[in-house]
């Protein structure tokens, strides 16, 4: 448990030392200690004469050198993502290419940082349930991969064989992004209402049949919750169960949830690689950079998982106190995917963006 | 049972986590989807008073490429004005609903002024950048000789993030009178303020329907030698 968990940090963190290095910025000096921007190396293609360029970002306020310098690094990737795709045509093409996979991969990591991309509802809906950390992984490789997969489904069929307008695009987007929230809204008010009848139901059982405590009769099907004899048994593995069998149902329904709605900046580097005549390009960039979606928000599914299993130990072997903390779990758990699911969607049903 | 007893403790604890996960992630959530770079011309009237803003803001290859995407309608690998027409007329259109991300103010004054809907409005294509060039007037002219102007250009939800033009971001046009200028305030003019925002802009970091993109934002300064 703990060993994938390191293993996924020190991947996450290496990336992003090399990220930031490639993105030619300095990390802030100091918390809130205004950045002292050095004059930092020529990026590596001339800028358009023709083209206003805009100065960086400056952000104010406590945090701002950090926020700044989290900004300017997502500007320059995306520019120097741009110029990768560029230089397909002129460069060397395995270079380049071997260039812009390794600029996407490092893109999806950082861009991962958007609830959008699950990280928030994948971390919560593992913590929720009584799922292991190869399982937590795996969700999050699947729901990336779905999101990667619909967004090249969605240009294909929008832009290259029916040559839509970027506005039809955008409509797309959105309508998915809506769908999408509000199923997550729905997974989580699934795992609510089945969480609170099952704490009521073995309530009910406690209070009103004792008779049943000692019998011992463990047949650990798991879609009886039958653990009214909790307390008396006192043993861990009873603890455990109660917060869900194995359903490849419930873990078809977040990933599908999660995956429909396309990656946003991955829509936008298909249309421009296409525009480039590049469109194969965009789609290794585009599975790039889900891959690196992916690895942020296994680690963060992992790192919630090795949380809880951390309360658990605190507790020693009391099964009252392991009882707390799953039950805090999966509560907590579902209601925040419930929350963060019904916020996303009236927010996605907002006014329409100029840009 | 005890196990309800023990839930009631439970209740903030779950508050509390649900709380700072949201907080976070919605905090992570601002990160910019477009770019645009700004240029604006500080538009004077014949009584010398500021009679609208206008803008030449120049997107990102991404947006921009999203932006003309089906829209060369003869195919010719040209845009020409015609094919980018209803473009340029939506995308003004619906910057209403956003404030025009355009925030004036008279300096020291907390209330914005209020602007007309965009004329004269066009976008041009180089092959690389999209710029929409438009014209916000302000409902009523504000007279810089009496007090100084401040034009702040962002988006305070962070989808799009604004930055002025490294050459050139300001100018003036039109007759202002001499001596008045438009300048870009830099962050040392601002400390004050900025000290003064601390507490609020770091919890607009973390709430959701933040002014997260504010903090961002440059403000331009319109003022007359004669004050």
């Amino acid at each position: 448990m703990t060993r994938p968990l390191f293993f996924l940090m020190a991947f996450v963190a290496a990336i992003l030392i090399s990220v930031s290095a490639m993105a030619q910025t300095s990390p802030p000096s100091a918390f809130g200690a205004p950045s002292q921007r050095q004059a930092g190396p020529p990026a590596f293609t001339a800028p358009d004469a023709a083209t206003p360029r805009a100065a960086p970002l400056q952000a104010k306020g406590p945090l701002g050198s950090l926020l700044s310098w989290v900004a300017q690094t997502q500007q320059k990737l995306q520019r120097q993502l741009a110029d990768a795709v560029k230089r397909l045509k002129t460069g060397n093409p395995l270079a380049a290419g071997l260039f812009l996979a390794g600029l996407s991969f490092a893109y999806g990591i950082v861009h991962a940082a958007g609830p959008g991309h699950g990280k928030a509802i994948i971390s919560s809906y593992v913590l929720a349930n009584e799922e292991t950390v190869r399982r937590g992984i795996l969700i999050s490789f699947l729901a990336a991969g779905l999101q990667g997969l619909t967004a090249v489904a969605l240009v294909s069929i929008l832009v290259v064989a029916l040559n839509a307008t970027g506005f039809q695009v955008t409509a797309w987007v959105n309508q998915l992004e809506s769908a999408s929230y509000a199923l997550i809204a729905l997974v989580g008010l699934y795992l609510l209402v089945t969480e609170i009848v099952r704490l009521w139901r073995r309530r009910s059982q406690g209070e009103g049949a004792h008779a049943h405590h000692h019998d011992h009769d463990h047949d650990h099907d798991h879609d009886d919750h039958d653990h009214g004899e909790c307390e008396a048994c006192n043993h861990m593995v009873d603890a455990r169960d109660i917060a869900g069998p194995l359903s490849w149902r419930k873990i078809a329904a977040v990933v599908f949830s999660v995956g429909i709605r396309p990656c946003s900046g991955a829509v936008l580097v298909l249309i421009f690689a296409l525009a480039q005549g590049l469109f194969w390009a965009g789609v290794a960039a585009t599975f790039a950079m889900a891959f690196g979606t992916a690895i942020t928000v296994a680690a963060l599914a992992t790192m919630a998982l090795g949380s809880r299993e951390l309360a658990l130990r605190l507790g020693g072997g009391n099964a009252r106190w392991a009882d707390a903390v799953w039950t805090i779990c999966a509560i907590g758990g579902a209601l925040v995917v419930f929350t963060l699911g019904l916020l996303l969607f009236a927010a996605s049903l907002g006014p329409s963006r100029p840009f | 049972m005890s196990w309800t007893q023990c839930g009631c403790q439970i209740v903030p604890a779950i508050v509390l986590a649900g709380a700072a996960m949201f907080g976070l992630s919605s905090s992570a959530a601002a990160h910019p989807h477009v770019w645009a770079t700004v240029r604006s011309e500080i538009v004077f009237g014949p009584d010398h008073k500021i009679t609208g803003i206008r803008h030449a803001w120049t997107f990102d290859e991404f947006y921009s490429a999203m932006a003309v995407q089906g829209l060369d309608a003869d195919g010719d690998g040209k845009y020409s004005n015609e094919e980018l027409g209803p473009l340029a007329k939506v995308n003004v259109e619906s910057l209403e609903e956003f404030g025009y991300f355009t925030f004036v103010r008279k300096a020291g004054s907390e209330k914005f002024l209020p602007l007309k809907p965009p004329e004269d409005y066009s976008i041009d294509y180089d092959g690389t950048a999209v710029t929409l060039h438009f014209t916000l007037p302000l409902q009523m002219p504000a007279d810089p000789n009496a007090d100084a102007v401040t034009v702040d250009v962002y988006d305070p939800s962070f989808f799009v993030a604004f930055g002025l033009a490294e050459k050139e971001p300001v100018k003036v046009s039109g007759t202002p009178s001499p001596g008045c200028t438009a300048k870009v305030e830099t962050p040392d003019q601002e400390s004050a303020e900025a000290a003064k925002a601390l507490t609020e802009s770091f919890f607009s970091q973390l709430g959701p329907g933040s002014d997260y993109g504010s903090q961002f934002a440059q403000t331009v300064k319109i003022s007359c030698a004669s004050q």
